[in-house]
C-alpha cells in the first residue's frame, strides 16, 4: 500500500470541486488552452496488438554482414574490389572486400541465418521478423541516430517514444512513460535530442534511468531528509497551496501543479520498486545473463525494461554501446574484438528478455525492436574494421503484432546495399505505430503551421512483418 | 562482355582526355567553391580562382604540373592527399598532369545541356502572387485607427471596446504588492526585495507607478530578462550540436550583445540590421560584427558537404523568416508553400542573400595585438618542437615492433597483397596495401602500454611539458562572426524538390510583402562583401514592410500578457491564428515605427495601461463568455520559466551574484545524465560553489547536455526558433524541486538568512519569509500553519524555506 502525504479524498475534495471522482492523474496537463490531459491514457486509432515498445539500440552501427545477413560472396572474393563500384567510406582509405570473421548457421523452423555472435538470440528466430533491406539517409552517427529515433536526420524532432506517449498516454502516472537506459561507457552521440520531445511538450521526453543506484536523478531526497520529514513539509506545502487555490478554484493549471506533487511522491517509491532486481529470483537473473560479468549490465537493463513494461511504461529504449569507437559498435578497426565484446554483452540479455516476455504472456503486447543507426561496409577499413554503411543493413522486430520467422528483403551479393524490397526508416516507424494501433498518416501534432508526423510525408507499413 | 566494358571505358577516357577542368569540377570543386564551401579558402571554380589559390598559396601554375598544388596534393606528393578518402585514379591523375602541362585551358561545363534542363524547369519556377493574396491581413501595411473610446491609453481603449461588445466585466486593479511583484518578474525576471516593496507602498504620489516602470526599464536586469526571450527565437546555444557538439567559446559575446541592446533601447531596425549585415554596414564596429553571430547560432553538422551547407542555409532562412517576419517558409525549400502565397522561388532568392556567407572568428583587438599573439604562439610552438622530437624517439622502437606484429597478423589475402610486386597487384590488392600502410603509419593510443617504466615516465613528462606549453598559449578574444569571400558571390540555384538545379538565383525578399521588386544594389567600390545582406536588412526594416513591426510588437505583448495578440507569434500566415485585437496590434506597430523603433516606449505604454494593472483573479460571470480570457478582462496568471524560477530561488536565498555579462557558468549536472566522452563533457561546479550562483541566462547552453532544472520546465531545444514555450505541468518538475541539491543548498541559505534577520522572533521570521519569497505578508491562517510547522524542531526551518520555493504562488506571476 502506498503512502500518501495527504489523502486522496482530501485531494479530490479540494481540487475536485465539480470533478470529484476523476483520478488526480488526469489533472496533469499543459496549456490552459488545450484543456486536455497530457498523460491520460488514450485509445489509438484502432486496437493495436502492442501496448508497449522496447527498443534495443546497438549504437555505433552493428554489422549486418557479421550477424544476420551472411555473404558467402565475400569469402570467395576476399581482398577483391566489387566490379564496377568505387566505395567511398566516411573516413579512411577503402580496402578490398572483407569476409565475415564468424560462421553462420541456420536456426529455427524458418531457417534464418544467424552468426555465432548471437547463439542465444538465434534460438528465438521463429519469434523474429528480420528486415534485411534497410537503408537510411546518413553515414554520420548523429544524423543517423536522429533519423532512427525521430525520423529526421536533423535534431529537434520528437522521438518515437515521444510519439508513442503522445498517442497513447500512460496507464501508470507514477512512472515516466518513456524511459531511456544509456551505456555506462557514455551516452550516444547527439545526446538528449535522441530522446527529445522536439516541438511537443516536455512531458513527452524520455527520462534517463540508471541501471544501478537510484534509477532517476533527483528521485530521492538528499541525505538527511527522511520520509517522515519530507511528508511533513509536503503536507504543509499542500495546505498553503490550497489556500492560494481557493481564490481561483477553477484554475486547472494550479490544481494540476498541486496534484503533481502527489505523483512525484509516489514515483519515489514506485520507480525504485520497479528497478529493484532483488525481487527477482537468481534463476531469473541468470536467464538475463546478470550472473555473467560481460552481460551483467545489459542484463540488468533488459530485466528492468520488463519490470517497467509490466508496470505500464510505454516505451523503453536501451542503448548498447556508448561514447566513441570501440566502446560502441562503431568497429572502424578490430571487428573481432569489437563485435565479440558487444555481442557477448547483449546476446543473453536479449534472449532472456524474449524468453521471459513470452513466458509471462507479455510478448503479444510488447514490441521488441533491435537495430543500430546503420550497418557496416563489406570492405575492410584500417585492415580489420568496417566503416559505416547506411545503404544496406538489418534490423529485427518481435512480439506485439509481429509475425515471427519472417525475413523481408535482401541486400546485394556483397551486403553493400539494400537490393530487394527496400525498407526505409519511415517504413519502420510506420510499422511501429501500426503495431501500437495508429495510422501513421493520422497521428499528427500541429507545429509551425503544419500537421507534423513521425513519418513526415513518407513511410508505408511493412505488411510482411505484421501478424 | 569484356569488349563492351573496355569499349565504354575507352569512350569515357576520350571524353575526359582533354579536360583536366572536368576532373577538377567533379572531384575537387564540391569542397572548393562549387557548392558554397571553400575549404582552405580555395575556390576551384575557374582558372583564375585556381591560380589565385587559397591559404596554402596558388593551386595552379599553367604549364607546370610539378609546381601546381592541385596536382601535388592529388598525386599524394603533399599531405593530406586530395580528395580525402577518394584518391583520383591513375588515369585521372594522368589527365590532370597532361592538361596542366599543356597550359590548363579551362573550359566551362558544356553550357548547352544545362541550359536545356533549365528551360524546362524554369517554367515551373514562377509562381506569381495574385492581388487577392496580398489582401491577407498580415501583408497589409498596418495603419493607425482612431481610438474607439475616450480612454487615453490606446491599450485600454482597444481592450475596452471589445469588453463592451461582448458584455465582459473588467477586473479591478491588482493589489499594489501583487502588481509590483508582477512588474519585477515580468521586466527583470527577479522578485522585488523588501526595500523596493516598501518604497513603492510608501509612495502615495500619482506618479508612483510610473516611477517604478521607469526604474525597471532602466535596470540592466531588464536586458538580461528580455535577451532571454530573444535568445529563444534566435535558437541560441553555446555549442554546435550533432556528433561533436563543439563548444563555442565566444558565443556568449552575442548573448551579451543582445542584453546590452535591450538595455540601451537600441532601435529595433538597427538591432536587426546589425544581426543580418553588421559587417557590411558598420565594418568598424566590433559590436556589429558580434551581432552577425545571429547567422551562426544554428546547430552545426560536423560533416561538411554540399548537403550540410544547404541545411545550414535552410536554418538561417527559416529562422529569419520565423523570428523576424513571422512567416513559415521551410516548406518552400521543396515546393511552393501550400497555404501561404510563398513561392519556392522566394525561398531560393532569400537563400541567395545568405549564400555568400562564410564564418569568421574575428579578432576583437587591434592588428598589433593580433601580430603579437601570432608571434607568441609561434614562439611556443618552437619551444615544443624539440620536445616533440624526443617523444618520437621514444615511440619509434615500439612502433616498429608494433608494425611488424600487425603485419604478421594480417589475413592471408592481405599478406598476399603485400607480397605481390607493386606492378602485379590487382585493384583490391592495391587498395589493401595502401590501407595497411596508412593504418600502420598512425600511432595507436594503446602503444604507451608497451613502454618500459623509464620510457613511460619520460614520455609522460615530455607530453606534460608540451601540454603545459599549449595551455600557456594566449587566447585571442574573438567574435563568432560572419563575412564573405569577396564582392562577387558564386552562383546559387533554384533547387527543384530541394535538390535538382534550376535557374541561377538573384537575391530577393518575400514577394507577397513587397509591391515592387526590392533593389539589391551592386556593392560599393572596394567592398569586401556582396552587400546582399545589407539590402535584405534594409527591406526588413523598411517602414513599408508589413510584417517586421507587427511581429516584434506582438512578441513584446506576449511576454507581458503570456499570449500574443496573435497567438502564433512565429506564424502570421493562413495556418496561424488571427489577431484578437487587430487594430491594437496595428496601432502599436505604427507607434513603434514612428517612435524610431524604440522598444522601451512600447513597454511603457503597455505597463502604464489599466489593463496591465488589473488583478488576475477570475470573474465568475465572464468565464462562460470568454473562458480562455482571450479578451483580457483580467490579467492572465502564468507560470514562470525555469530560468526565472532558478533566479528567484537564488535571489530570495540572498545568494544571487548580480554581475551582468561575461563568460558562461557551469552549474552541477549529475554525471550519469551525460556520461561524457572526451568530446561531450560537462565540467559542472558543485551547487555550493558561488560561481554558479549567477542568473540562468549565463548557464552554458550545451545542446547535448541541457541543465535539468531548465529542461524539465520546458526550456527550448535550441534547434529551431522558439516563439512561445510550452508550459507543461508534470511530476518530474516536482521531483526536481523536492530533491535537487541546488534547491536544498539555497533553501538552507534562505533559512540562514531568515535566522540572521529575525533572530529568535518567530513572528518576525515568518513575516520576513513571506515577504522575501512572495512579496507579501502572510495571512492569519498561513501564519498559524507556519508556526505549527516550525515548532517541531530546528530542521523544520529549512524545510519551511524549501516549501516556499515550491508554492504555486512562487512559481506563478499573478
Amino acid at each position: 500500500m502506498q503512502q500518501r502525504f495527504w489523502s486522496r479524498r482530501q485531494l479530490l475534495d479540494r481540487v475536485g470541486g465539480g470533478i470529484a471522482g476523476m483520478a488526480a492523474t488526469q489533472l496533469l496537463h499543459t496549456e490552459t488552452a488545450s484543456g486536455s490531459s497530457l498523460m491520460a491514457p488514450r485509445l489509438p486509432h484502432f486496437p493495436g496488438k502492442a501496448k508497449n515498445v522496447i527498443s534495443i539500440f546497438c549504437y555505433g552501427g552493428v554489422s549486418h554482414i557479421d550477424t544476420f545477413d551472411p555473404k558467402p560472396y565475400l569469402v570467395k572474393h576476399a581482398g577483391e574490389t566489387i566490379p564496377g563500384k568505387n566505395i567511398t567510406p566516411s573516413q579512411g582509405t577503402p580496402g578490398g572486400l572483407m569476409p565475415s570473421l564468424w560462421e553462420t548457421k541456420k536456426y529455427g523452423q524458418c531457417g534464418m541465418d544467424v552468426s555465432t555472435l548471437f547463439p542465444h538470440v538465434a534460438k528465438h528466430v521463429d519469434k523474429l521478423a528480420l528486415i534485411r533491406s534497410m537503408y537510411s539517409k546518413s553515414n554520420d552517427h548523429a544524423p543517423a541516430l536522429f533519423q532512427m529515433n525521430t525520423g529526421s536526420i536533423q535534431a529537434g524532432y520528437p522521438s518515437v517514444g515521444s510519439w508513442a506517449t503522445y498517442g497513447l498516454g500512460t496507464i501508470n502516472q507514477n512512472l515516466p512513460a518513456f524511459v531511456v537506459f544509456s551505456d555506462p561507457r557514455g551516452g550516444p552521440i547527439g545526446g538528449a535530442p535522441n530522446w527529445g520531445n522536439g516541438f511537443m511538450p516536455a512531458a513527452y521526453q524520455g527520462t534517463q534511468f540508471r541501471a544501478t543506484g537510484d534509477p532517476i536523478v533527483d528521485l530521492k531526497p538528499p541525505k538527511g531528509m527522511d520520509d517522515a520529514r519530507q511528508r511533513r513539509w509536503l503536507a504543509f506545502l499542500q495546505k498553503i497551496n490550497e489556500e492560494h487555490l481557493a481564490k481561483n478554484p477553477q484554475d486547472s493549471e494550479l490544481s494540476a501543479r498541486i496534484a503533481s506533487y502527489e505523483l512525484a511522491y509516489q514515483m519515489q517509491t514506485e520507480a525504485s520498486d520497479a528497478v529493484d532486481l532483488a525481487k527477482e529470483s537468481p534463476a531469473m537473473q541468470s536467464l538475463y545473463g546478470i550472473d555473467n560479468r560481460s552481460s551483467e549490465y545489459v542484463g540488468r537493463q533488459c530485466l528492468m525494461a520488463r519490470r517497467l513494461v509490466e508496470r505500464g511504461v510505454r516505451y523503453v529504449q536501451i542503448f548498447s554501446g556508448g561514447g566513441n569507437f570501440q566502446d560502441s559498435w562503431d568497429a572502424h578497426w578490430d571487428m573481432r574484438a569489437n563485435h565479440e565484446m558487444h555481442c557477448a554483452e547483449t546476446d543473453k540479455p536479449i534472449a532472456g528478455l524474449l524468453t521471459d516476455l513470452a513466458a509471462r504472456g507479455m510478448l503479444d503486447s510488447t514490441l521488441v525492436i533491435w537495430h543500430g543507426e546503420f550497418g557496416r561496409l563489406p570492405i575492410s577499413q584500417r585492415m580489420d574494421g568496417r566503416d559505416h554503411n547506411p545503404y544496406g543493413f538489418s534490423i529485427w522486430m518481435a512480439g506485439g503484432g509481429i509475425k515471427g520467422g519472417t525475413i523481408v528483403g535482401a541486400t546485394d551479393d556483397f551486403g553493400l546495399a539494400a537490393a530487394e524490397n527496400k525498407k526505409s526508416v519511415n517504413d519502420v516507424h510506420a510499422t511501429v505505430l501500426h503495431c501500437l494501433g495508429f495510422d501513421h498518416t493520422r497521428l499528427t501534432y500541429p507545429y509551425n503551421g503544419r500537421q507534423m508526423r513521425l513519418t513526415d510525408v513518407e513511410g508505408e507499413v511493412i505488411k510482411e512483418v505484421i501478424a | 562482355m569484356h569488349r563492351l566494358l573496355s569499349g565504354s571505358f575507352l569512350l569515357a577516357l576520350c571524353a575526359i582526355a582533354q579536360d583536366g577542368a572536368k576532373v577538377i569540377r567533379e572531384n575537387c570543386a564540391p569542397c572548393h567553391g562549387g557548392a558554397g564551401l571553400t575549404s582552405s579558402g580555395l575556390s576551384l571554380t575557374g582558372r583564375q580562382q585556381a591560380m589565385q589559390g587559397g591559404e596554402r598559396g596558388p593551386a595552379l601554375v599553367p604549364g607546370k604540373s610539378a609546381e601546381s598544388r592541385i596536382y601535388r596534393f592529388a598525386a599524394g606528393l603533399e599531405s593530406p592527399q586530395m580528395p580525402p578518402n577518394k584518391p583520383l585514379s591513375a588515369e585521372q591523375l594522368q589527365v590532370l598532369r597532361d592538361w596542366i602541362d599543356r597550359g590548363a585551358e579551362w573550359k566551362d561545363a558544356p553550357a548547352e545541356s544545362v541550359a536545356k534542363v533549365s528551360a524546362e524547369l524554369a517554367s515551373l519556377e514562377d509562381r506569381p502572387i495574385k492581388p487577392q493574396e496580398r489582401a491577407w491581413w498580415a501583408f497589409q501595411k498596418p495603419v493607425r485607427a482612431s481610438l474607439p473610446t475616450a480612454t487615453t491609453n490606446p491599450v485600454d481603449a482597444f481592450l475596452e471596446a471589445k469588453w463592451e461588445q461582448k458584455g465582459l466585466v473588467a477586473q479591478k486593479p491588482a493589489e499594489r504588492r501583487i502588481l509590483l511583484r508582477r512588474a519585477y518578474l515580468d521586466i527583470t525576471g527577479l522578485p522585488p526585495n523588501r526595500d523596493q516593496i516598501a518604497t513603492f507602498l510608501a509612495d502615495k504620489s500619482p506618479k508612483a507607478w510610473e516611477k517604478v516602470v521607469d526604474q525597471l526599464l532602466a535596470s540592466p536586469h531588464y536586458g538580461e530578462r528580455w535577451a532571454r526571450h530573444w535568445l529563444d527565437i534566435s535558437r541560441y546555444a553555446d555549442s554546435g550540436g550533432y556528433e561533436f557538439d563543439r563548444d563555442r567559446d565566444n558565443a556568449w559575446r552575442y548573448r551579451d550583445y543582445v542584453a546590452k541592446s535591450f538595455s540601451s533601447d537600441k532601435p529595433y531596425d538597427r538591432f536587426l540590421q546589425e544581426q543580418i549585415a553588421g559587417d557590411e554596414i558598420w565594418p568598424d564596429s566590433s559590436e556589429a560584427h558580434i551581432a552577425t553571430g545571429y547567422l551562426r547560432l544554428g546547430a552545426e553538422n560536423n560533416i561538411r558537404n554540399e548537403q550540410t551547407r544547404l541545411d545550414e542555409l535552410d536554418d538561417v532562412v527559416v529562422t529569419t523568416a520565423n523570428s523576424l517576419m513571422g512567416m513559415t517558409v521551410g516548406c518552400a525549400r521543396c515546393h511552393n508553400h501550400k497555404f501561404d502565397p510563398i513561392p519556392q522561388k522566394d525561398y531560393y532568392r532569400m537563400q541567395a542573400v545568405f549564400w555568400p556567407t562564410t564564418t569568421e572568428e574575428r579578432p576583437l583587438v587591434g592588428e598589433d595585438d593580433v601580430a603579437k599573439h601570432k608571434a607568441e604562439v609561434k614562439r611556443i610552438q618552437e619551444l615544443q618542437k624539440p620536445l616533440k622530437s624526443s617523444v618520437e624517439a621514444i615511440v619509434k622502437p615500439y612502433k616498429d615492433a608494433y608494425i611488424a606484429e600487425k603485419k604478421a597478423a594480417l589475413p592471408d589475402y592481405m599478406k598476399l597483397a603485400m607480397a605481390t610486386p607493386a606492378d602485379k597487384r590487382n585493384d583490391g590488392q592495391k587498395l589493401n596495401v595502401i590501407q595497411v600502410e596508412k593504418t600502420l603509419a598512425g600511432t595507436p593510443d594503446t602503444l604507451p602500454e608497451r613502454f618500459s617504466a623509464t620510457d613511460k615516465t619520460d614520455y609522460d613528462q615530455l607530453n606534460k611539458q608540451i601540454a603545459d606549453l599549449t595551455a600557456s598559449m594566449p587566447k585571442l578574444p574573438t567574435a563568432m562572426a560572419i563575412t564573405e569571400k569577396g564582392p562577387t558571390p558564386t552562383p546559387s540555384y533554384f533547387l527543384h524538390r530541394g535538390s535538382q538545379k534550376g535557374s541561377v538565383m538573384q537575391p530577393g525578399v518575400l514577394s507577397v510583402a513587397t509591391e515592387t521588386e526590392w533593389p539589391f544594389p551592386a556593392p560599393p567600390e572596394g567592398a569586401k562583401t556582396s552587400h546582399r545582406r545589407e539590402a535584405f536588412s534594409r527591406w526588413l526594416t523598411d517602414t513599408n514592410n508589413p510584417l517586421t513591426a507587427r511581429v516584434m510588437v506582438n512578441r513584446i505583448w506576449q511576454h507581458h500578457f503570456g499570449e500574443g495578440l496573435v497567438r502564433t507569434p512565429n506564424n502570421f500566415g493562413k495556418m496561424g491564428e488571427r489577431p484578437t485585437h487587430p487594430e491594437l496590434l496595428d496601432w502599436l506597430s505604427v507607434e513603434f515605427m514612428s517612435n524610431g523603433w524604440h522598444i522601451k516606449p512600447i513597454h511603457k505604454m503597455i505597463l502604464m495601461s489599466s489593463a496591465y494593472r488589473m488583478a488576475s483573479d477570475d470573474i465568475e460571470s465572464n468565464l462562460s463568455k470568454d473562458p480562455e480570457n482571450r479578451l483580457l478582462w483580467r490579467m492572465p496568471r502564468r507560470r514562470v520559466e525555469g530560468e526565472v524560477l532558478r533566479d528567484s530561488m537564488l535571489a530570495v536565498a540572498g545568494s544571487l551574484d548580480m554581475t551582468v555579462g561575461g563568460p558562461p557558468i557551469y552549474p552541477w549536472i549529475d554525471p550519469s545524465l551525460f556520461q561524457g566522452s572526451s568530446k561531450r563533457t560537462w565540467n559542472g561546479r558543485p551547487d555550493e560553489d558561488p560561481t554558479t550562483w549567477r542568473r540562468s541566462i549565463y548557464v552554458f547552453s550545451k545542446r547535448s547536455i541541457p541543465l535539468p532544472m531548465l529542461e524539465v520546465f520546458d526550456k527550448p531545444d535550441t534547434i529551431g526558433s522558439c516563439a512561445r514555450r510550452t508550459r507543461s505541468t508534470v511530476a518530474p518538475q516536482a521531483l526536481i524541486l523536492m530533491n535537487n541539491s541546488f534547491v536544498a543548498v539555497h533553501a538552507k541559505r534562505f533559512s540562514d538568512r531568515l535566522q540572521k534577520e529575525a533572530g529568535s522572533d518567530r513572528d518576525k521570521l515568518i513575516s520576513l519569509a513571506f515577504e522575501h519569497a512572495l512579496s507579501r505578508t502572510p495571512s492569519e491562517s498561513e501564519r498559524r500553519q507556519a508556526k505549527e510547522f516550525l515548532a517541531k524542531d530546528s530542521a523544520a526551518l529549512v524545510d519551511f524555506c524549501q516549501a516556499l520555493f515550491n508554492l504555486n504562488e512562487f512559481v506563478y506571476i499573478l
